[in-house]
């Protein structure tokens, strides 16, 4: 049995998705400007015909100087961000209020992982539990969350709980059931042999939970935890949309929409689905920072 | 660390008429019919057989994993769930069942940890166990970057680093390639001799079970039962040269011969 030199199999790097991506993207730019120009024209000719003066004579070229374009002409694009990020933490900017509609989403996260973990190992432990409460989880899920979302604002309102924390509680009142879900998946995940060897250790339930239940169980959280982070973010901007909110996305959202302001809510949109790709990537960067054993995908 | 080693004179596993039956649907399976079997402190005991025969039943039995339905087992001269509880044996199952998120050193540790070694102990011990398998420069390392032996090769420094005075193994080198085998056989056999411990050892191999036991344990199947048990005389310390003894292919044959009486 002699030692062999310890030479590890190293992975080989894996091919970055970087290229592919941007070839979608590179697509996707080539298609925005007849898809724009198509999609605006209607409304250009419309106002034409109907006498408005708009500095242009035909409804192609028209169509990229509308007040409130279907699809924003790059310029339009551009005065759009600069008005809606400059000073980047003034409380109109769109990144200030991203920060916010993150970090209540991020809260939501922590506190639906909490609840989750608590959750999954009362199903894993009483089947008793499992058959009682299922049911009634999924029916949670059941409830419309623009419905419900007004709802436990003003009753959370009641408790003198107001601002940052409702929205939190919204977003994880929809994060908690993937989490709990996957992580009951995890923690059941554990070899019959891997449970056995605990056994002839005579370990305490506590050990096989803290030693072999949990860890096993980490992959499992991060695959739920990315599909409960998007929900968790329309969540908290639902929650804003629909209770009496001072800042965040949804609450710009629902004043650019009052006001008919297409090119505010595009580059609002794009602001949000940035900041969805934020979280996401965050959780797989604490994924592989917290998961460093597993073999490279 | 663990409970004192028995008296050489009293059998530190004693095995009589045990049974067990596994309801399955619609019936039942004999896995174990009227076993008798006495292992002395310090033997290396193979149990031999075709699949099916009651093998790994037997070795779970002793480790208090499964309960019987009849008979008497007594291990260190109690229950093997007293001897379970005392942490009198160390198990080696078909698979190395490492946890994947601990590297080497951490996966021999775990007993340790579990039974709440002193701290400082436990590095030492491990790395020690990882000597004796010739993984020392392996300590860092994930189980996905070892190989099928290297990461056998692990399980069993880990079931050594709580010094128990029994050792179960069940085929561990079942999955591994001949040569790697016999190499993981000739340092089994020098670890026990250095140790002293006691192993129950289950393999499929003929040419294993005389190479390594003082006595070869043959099982037959439907329903599992000892047929035999064949006293193996060759002379320690084992080498290569053992394998050439007119003495092992003896042994060989009876074993053979044992094993074709149960399948007629
Ligand atoms: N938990 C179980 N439930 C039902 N049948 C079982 C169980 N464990 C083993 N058996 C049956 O008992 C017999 C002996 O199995 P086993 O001891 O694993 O054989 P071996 O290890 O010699 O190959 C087999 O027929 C097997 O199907
Ligand atoms: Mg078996």
């Amino acid at each position: 049995m002699t030692a062999a030199p310890a030479n590890l199999p190293r992975p080989a790097r894996r091919p970055s998705n970087l290229l592919p991506m941007l070839g979608v993207a590179l697509a996707a730019l080539l298609l925005y400007w007849p898809l724009m120009l198509w999609a605006n024209s209607g409304q250009a000719a419309r106002s034409l015909a109907s006498g408005a003066d708009l500095g242009c004579t035909t409804a192609l070229a028209c169509a990229t100087q509308l007040r409130n374009p279907v699809i924003p002409a790059p310029g339009q694009f551009a005065t759009g961000f600069t008005s809606l990020s400059v000073p980047p933490l003034a409380p109109t900017s769109a990144p200030y209020n991203a920060l916010v509609t993150g970090g209540e989403t991020l809260l939501g996260l922590a506190l639906a992982s909490v609840l989750g973990l608590v959750l999954a190992t009362l199903l894993v432990r009483s089947r008793s539990f499992e058959r009682a409460t299922l049911p009634w989880l999924v029916a949670s899920q059941t409830v419309p969350i623009v419905a419900l979302a007004p709802m436990l604002a003003v009753l959370l309102g009641q408790y003198g709980v107001q601002g940052f924390l409702p929205k939190a509680i919204i977003a994880a009142y929809i994060a908690f059931f993937p989490i709990a879900i996957g992580m009951a998946q995890g923690l059941r995940s554990p070899d019959p042999l891997q449970l056995d060897l605990m056994r002839t250790y005579r370990a305490s339930p506590a050990q096989v939970f803290g030693l072999l239940q949990v860890p096993a169980s980490l992959p499992y959280l991060f695959t739920s935890l990315k599909v409960a982070a998007t929900a968790a973010l329309v969540g908290s901007i639902v929650a804003e949309i629909s209770t009496i909110s001072f800042s965040g996305l949804g609450k710009m959202l629902a004043e650019n929409s009052r006001a008919s302001d297409t090119v505010a809510l595009w580059v609002i949109m794009i602001y949000g689905a940035a900041l969805g790709i934020v979280l996401v990537a965050l959780i797989g960067g604490l994924e592989r920072l917290v998961t460093r054993w597993r073999p490279p995908a | 660390m663990t409970a004192s080693r028995p008296t050489s004179d009293a059998p530190i596993v004693s095995v009589r008429d045990l049974q067990m039956i596994f309801p399955t649907p619609g019936g039942q399976t004999v896995a174990l019919q009227d076993a008798n079997l006495q292992i002395m402190p310090g033997e290396f005991i193979s149990l031999i057989g075709p699949s099916g025969c009651g093998k790994t039943t037997l070795l779970r039995l002793m480790a208090d994993l499964i309960q019987p339905t009849g008979g008497e087992l007594l291990v260190n001269g109690g229950t093997p769930r007293k001897a379970r509880e005392n942490r009198a044996y160390g198990y080696v199952f078909q698979a190395p069942a490492l946890m994947e998120w601990r590297n080497v050193l951490n996966n021999v540790k775990l007993p340790l940890d579990v039974m709440n070694t002193p701290k400082a102990e436990r590095d030492s011990r491990a790395r020690e166990m990882l000597k004796l398998v010739g993984l020392e420069k392996f300590e860092r390392s994930y189980p996905w970057q070892l190989s099928g032996g290297m990461q056998q090769r692990v399980s069993i420094a880990r079931a050594l680093a709580f010094d128990p005075p029994l050792l179960f193994m069940d085929e561990p080198f079942g999955a591994l390639d001949e040569i790697t085998r016999e190499n993981l056989n000739l340092e089994l056999l020098r670890l026990w001799r250095e140790t002293g411990k006691t192993v129950v050892f289950v393999t499929h191999s003929i040419s294993e079970a005389v190479f390594l036991s003082t006595r070869v344990v043959v099982m037959t199947a439907r329903p599992g039962k000892i047929e035999g048990i064949v006293d193996i005389g060759l002379p320690h310390p084992r080498s290569d040269d053992s394998r050439e003894d007119p003495r092992f292919f003896e042994y060989a044959t009876q074993i053979r011969e044992l094993l074709k009486k149960g399948h007629s």
